[in-house]
């Protein structure tokens, strides 16, 4: 066994380890298991230059929070302005959006676009943040932590969502998995 | 029946189905003929100013949206509200 194998083998090893210790002292204190969600979406770039293009301001209100908007303002001469935003920014938040909800998988009425924020942060990474329908959602589903990837190019973007489930004291909250777990 | 017509000329601008709509029943599945989240948002807008309502946040399901009736059925009970 090369020594590079055998690092890659230890790795794992010990990864797998420290999650089997961390589910067992999960379990001993009641909680249910860990368990990821994913989801993730892409959409066409011209898609949203078209519904910018014929309703304007409307179209960005509805789907965007105000710091969405902020940050998605571009200068008249960037490639993929109109009505001074930039639709490959626009286009990203909104896969990020939809990526989010298949993650929260909402019964009945889908959160309200502005209820899931994509927050830039200062160092120019994103996140999501939640707000009213899609906080309660994620508080039902024992989703404590979210994480969120963008990415755009001139015809198409995209976005992934992972969130981390966390399922909630079983003997207690039977009927009610994770609720009150998301602060 | 001016509202069925006036829905489906929205669908035809703005739902980039996949089938010509005056193919669709009112009972025709919209998402299963080629409209998307995203042009949902665009159907909705466009019935807003088609009718002049205000589509509220608890209408805003995917079920409100996923058939011709449906949607006559949201925008008239809009229109019943006033």
């Amino acid at each position: 066994m090369s020594s590079a194998r055998y690092e890659v083998d230890s790795a794992a090893t010990l990864a797998s380890r420290l999650l089997d210790g961390v589910e067992e002292r999960r379990s001993q204190a009641g909680f249910g298991p860990t368990q990821l969600r994913v989801g993730m979406d892409v959409i066409a770039v011209r898609e949203v230059a078209r519904s910018l293009e014929r309703f304007g301001g409307r179209y960005v209100e509805r789907l965007f929070t105000v710091h969405e908007m902020a940050t998605c303002r571009c200068a008249a001469d960037t490639v993929g302005n109109v009505r001074g935003y930039s639709t490959e920014r626009l286009a990203a938040r909104f896969a990020a959006k939809e990526a989010a909800i298949k993650v929260l998988r909402p019964i009945g009425a889908r959160p309200a676009w502005p209820s899931i924020e994509v927050h830039r942060t200062a160092g120019g990474w994103c996140e999501l943040r939640l707000s009213r329908s899609a906080a309660t959602l994620a508080r039902q589903a024992g989703i404590d932590q979210l994480a969120v990837s963008l990415t755009h190019e001139a015809e198409v973007a995209g976005a992934v969502v992972v969130g981390v489930c966390n399922q909630g004291r079983m003997d207690a909250d039977a009927g009610q998995t994770g609720a009150g777990r998301v602060e | 029946m001016i509202v069925d017509e006036t829905i489906r000329q929205v669908l035809s601008e703005h739902a980039r189905l996949v089938v010509d709509v005056s193919t669709l029943d009112d009972r025709a599945d919209l998402f299963a003929a080629g409209m998307t989240s995203h042009s949902s948002v665009n159907v909705m807008l466009a019935l807003e100013d088609a009718f002049d309502i205000e589509f509220s946040e608890e209408m805003l399901k995917k079920a409100t949206f996923e058939s011709i009736g449906a949607i006559r059925r949201a925008v008239q009970e809009m229109q019943a509200r006033g």
